[in-house]
């Protein structure tokens, strides 16, 4: 099935169509409580934007990344848990939206990898060093 | 014209490579004719084809495909002269222009005496270069005929008219392609099982590594200063791929440096610094490979077409799997039963490497898992900061504390006492420094605090080091050294203090932030010489005094209809003020962003602290050779 | 030393290169997100209705016949042009259409409608871009195929045009058996 490519459309929408060109957040997103506008930026840092090349939704000027810090901070009004509000992202756009990797099968060897490493290769020094007793 | 001389070139070229690459060995005097031939001819048949390329947008020739792609008339022309390289196509020119030169380089700095060798390095790197001239034919020729004259070109992404982006992929690409040298000199020692004794070949790589390494570390600057001064949110590392690209190489070098220096000492670790040789280039060509191939989306991808990526896999696979196979034959010829003292000079390095390799390896894997993921489950995941910042910066910090005392280690064997006597004043120094820092900067924050303890430990022992002469320890390594302590300080201040502040205002409205009061005077149109802008003029007072206007613009670039943001920076020593014209009208008024980014000028600085270290290094190390 | 260790490197990377030539040659989209919502109940919403004071509530329209729900906007260009093609499927037997709009100005998009023919037989307005976020919306136009017990089937992402009307079509006449 022929797909047409999602920044095709995307950059087409944005030249002809959206005139509020913010560059991350705006004003009047800002939360009164800064505690809690600290919460929402970093969730914000770690959710990505979905329809860019590779930017947090904290950073990026999209729409979709607007509407996104909104309802983040939309939520944290309601009253939600850090979790509740990664949960409800994850169930519409996938881990995919997670810019740090959530701990699950497929991961582990992933967040595994930098200590096991560190450990073995430490094994190994230990090994070589432990000889040199001998000479 | 311009694409009949390219073409020409390029296909000559490649002929000359295909010689140099199968060429049989038959007399000392023929080698050296006929391989003097294939070089000089494959770096200027390179240069032409690249320069001829040049010329073709400096005089804006549209019967170029790629010049009508990527350029504009209208086009200040020092960045036309940059889109030469600011494309695919012509960043291979480059690429290629840049192997030449080490080819060239190869033939002229080893001694002829040692011919066998010689010839075998040139066979590597001219397989290198036969490999890449063969996928610029194929599938990147930058010459080709417009079908139909036209008499204007497709513009360029104004983002990318930047003086730091113009200079940013030479400097970059003498690193990065630089390697190969180092490759080619690695495999050429493993299939002849050169001894280390009759053929210096550990110095040979030296050269190239420096010359390569100290070009890398300024060329990922470049692109960082760039992104600073450019994207508009005083970022500088996003951990995109195409950056980790360029980082993972930059990471291997640092380790070959140091343990070069090992085998130069006790012709120990071998194996060791010919299998980086062999990983550094090999991962040069992977980025190579991710970048070009379309198989990621990045902000930096160049175009996608799937059988580039396929060309350069497949060359990726005969070259990796060649090298791979042939050390695993022949690395029990440098096996070397030595074994170390973690208390010395020669145990500190291989920490170093040790940490050097494994942050290397956790860069790589944290790029390409989603990949693996992708294909093995088909699964979308991604890996962004958080993980890199979680899982690097731990591994980095015992790797700074060994960094600032480990060069004045004895070799061989160093006692505790000793290193405990030393290591007792500059212990102090940086507790005194980071007391007084934290004094005068009033904010307690653990991670920046554990920066600034490191940057002034290693500036400390930097210092003393030199004053007091310290023994084993030459100025380049100081100079190099100490810019590390200056790029952490930078890293530390800008990462964990900086200050933000949003509003919307009208003009005549005043923002405090601080000690700092921003006035917005106006706002006017203005004309560059190929966009319109918006421009706002902002009054910026401390308690005290005026400290500048600065004039951030919102930048409409006609040609591609592309609008941009362009911040203004008020730098200082101690901080970067840093303002961005946001979104807006004169009844709603505007959206303005002001940042406080304290102590970046010192991430440019140790940079080029470190880039000078290498300079001098790579002076001293071709001097050495000349005398030899 | 042990010399079998060496051959990992070798064996990584033959691995990693095997990967890399199979995501290369399947006919893959790398800026291509697959949707959460395949496979489950459609989301549930209440939409203030475009025409009329009424309120849509999501499962009194899911449940019963195919369903396709199209998020377009006014001030979208290739909505505009895959108009046509929506219009060409509310004419086919068996399948609902119903419309969001998105963020957009309920006059100016009556206006719209009437201009160019309206094949919705429902349009729910989405003033905040909420409802779209609970379809996991990138962008639009999008549209979602539900099918007749309510789970959503297929997204399809970006205009209908000419070349994809046919497959997509095909795609939901599946679903009508």
């Amino acid at each position: 099935m022929k797909k047409i490519k999602l920044y095709n459309y995307l950059i087409g929408l944005f030249l002809i169509g959206a005139t509020t060109f913010s560059l991350s957040v705006e004003p009047e997103e800002f939360m009164k409580d800064p505690k809690k506008e600290l919460r929402a930026r970093e969730i914000s840092k770690n959710i990505r934007c979905v329809v860019c090349q590779n930017q947090s939704i904290d950073d990026s000027s999209a729409q979709l990344a607007k509407d996104l810090r909104l309802l983040i901070r939309q939520k944290i009004r309601e009253g939600n848990t850090d979790k509740q509000i990664y949960n409800f992202l994850t169930e519409r756009y996938g881990d995919f939206i997670l810019l740090n990797p959530p701990l699950k099968t497929s991961t582990i060897f992933l967040w595994l990898f930098p200590f096991g490493l560190f450990v073995i290769g430490f094994f190994i020094i230990l090994k070589h060093h432990k000889k040199s007793n001998i000479n | 014209m311009i694409n009949i001389v390219g073409n020409t070139s390029l296909y000559l070229a490649l002929l000359l490579a295909t010689f140099q690459t199968f060429s049989l060995f038959k007399t000392e005097k023929k080698f050296i004719k006929r391989y003097k031939f294939f070089v000089f001819g494959s770096l200027i048949f390179s240069s032409i084809a690249f320069f001829s390329l040049m010329y073709g947008y400096f005089v804006s020739d549209f019967t170029i495909l790629n010049v009508f792609k990527n350029s504009h008339s209208s086009k200040p022309l020092i960045y036309k002269i940059a889109a030469t390289w600011g494309n695919h196509e012509g960043s291979m020119l480059l690429w290629i222009l840049v192997l030449s030169i080490f080819n060239f380089l190869i033939f002229k700095l080893c001694n002829k005496k040692n011919l066998n060798y010689v010839y075998k390095s040139l066979q590597i790197q001219g397989f290198i270069i036969f490999g890449f001239m063969l996928f610029i034919i194929l599938t990147s020729n930058p010459f080709q005929n417009m079908k139909s004259l036209q008499s204007e070109g497709l513009g360029f992404n104004p983002i990318l008219q930047d003086p730091a982006l113009a200079i940013h992929p030479p400097f970059l690409y003498i690193g990065y392609v630089g390697f190969s040298a180092a490759f080619s000199l690695a495999i050429a020692t493993l299939i002849s099982q050169t001894k280390i004794t009759d053929v210096p070949w550990h110095q040979y790589i030296k050269t190239f590594v420096m010359i390569a390494w100290t070009f890398l570390t300024i060329g990922i600057a470049l692109g960082s200063i760039w992104a600073y001064y450019e994207l508009g949110w005083g970022g500088w590392w996003f951990w995109d791929p195409v950056e980790n690209a360029s980082f993972m190489p930059w990471l291997l070098g640092t380790a070959l440096i140091h343990s070069l220096m090992i085998v130069e000492k006790t012709k120990s670790l071998q194996i060791w610094v010919l299998l980086l040789s062999i990983l550094t280039f090999l991962l040069s060509v992977i980025g190579t490979f991710l970048v070009r191939s379309g198989i990621l989306t990045s902000v930096h991808t160049f175009a996608l077409d799937p059988s580039r990526g396929i060309y350069i896999l497949t060359f990726m696979a005969i070259l990796g799997g060649y090298a791979f196979i042939l050390f695993f034959k022949k690395s029990k010829y440098f096996f070397s039963e030595k074994y170390f003292i973690f208390l010395s000079k020669e145990g500190s390095i291989l920490f170093n490497n040790f940490l050097m390799v494994i942050v290397c390896a956790t860069v790589f894997l944290g790029t390409v898992y989603p990949l693996i993921i992708e294909a093995i489950l088909d699964d979308k995941i991604s890996v962004g900061e958080p993980y890199f910042n979680k899982t690097i910066i731990p591994m980095t910090i015992p790797a700074i504390l060994l960094m600032g005392i480990a060069p004045i280690f004895s070799w061989k064997k160093d006692t505790l006492k000793r290193i405990i006597r030393i290591s007792s004043p500059k212990i102090i120094a940086t507790i005194i420094l980071t007391l007084s820092f934290l004094y005068f900067y009033k904010f307690i924050n653990f991670m920046g605090i554990i920066g600034i303890f490191l940057a002034f430990w290693i500036m400390s022992n930097n210092f003393l080091n030199l004053i007091f002469k310290a023994k084993g320890y030459s100025k380049e390594t100081v100079l190099a050294h100490f810019g590390v302590g200056l790029l952490i300080l930078g890293i530390a201040g800008s990462s964990v203090w900086q200050e933000e502040k949003v509003a919307r205002m009208n003009v005549k409205d005043k923002m405090k932030i601080k000690n700092y009061t921003i006035i917005f005077n106006e706002i006017n149109e203005i004309k560059g010489q190929n966009y319109v802008a918006i421009q706002g003029n902002f009054l910026v007072n401390n308690k005290k005094n005026k400290i500048t206007n600065l004039k951030p613009e919102k930048r409409l670039y006609p040609v591609t209809n592309i609008v941009t943001t362009e911040a203004a920076i008020h730098t200082s020593l101690a901080r970067d003020l840093y303002i961005v014209l946001g979104d807006g009208n004169s009844n709603d008024g505007w959206i303005i962003r002001f940042y406080i980014n304290p102590l970046v000028i010192w991430i440019w600085i140790g940079v080029m602290f470190m880039f000078a270290g290498g300079l001098l290094s790579i002076k001293k190390n071709l001097n050495k050779r000349k005398n030899a | 030393m042990n010399k079998k260790i060496f051959l990992v490197p070798v064996i990584l990377f033959f691995l990693l290169i095997s990967i890399f030539f199979y995501l290369l040659l399947i006919d893959r989209d790398p800026s291509e997100l697959p949707s959460m919502l395949i496979n489950k109940k459609a989301p549930q919403f209440k939409a203030e209705s475009l025409f009329d004071e009424q309120t849509i509530i999501s499962n009194t329209e899911f449940g019963e016949e195919i369903v396709l729900v199209n998020f377009f906007a006014t001030w979208c260009l290739p909505c505009r042009a895959e108009h046509q093609f929506i219009k060409k499927l509310s004419n086919k037997p068996g399948i609902k259409l119903i419309g969001i709009n998105y963020k957009d100005k309920n006059e100016i998009t009556k206006k719209w409608l009437n201009e160019m023919g309206n094949p919705y037989s429902k349009v729910g307005v989405d003033k905040n871009g909420s409802i779209a976020i609970d379809w996991g919306l990138y962008g639009i136009p999008e549209t979602y195929v539900v099918d007749k017990n309510g789970i959503v089937q297929y997204k399809y992402i970006g205009p209908i045009t000419k070349k994809t009307y046919k497959q997509f079509y095909s795609q939901i006449k599946k679903l009508k058996k």
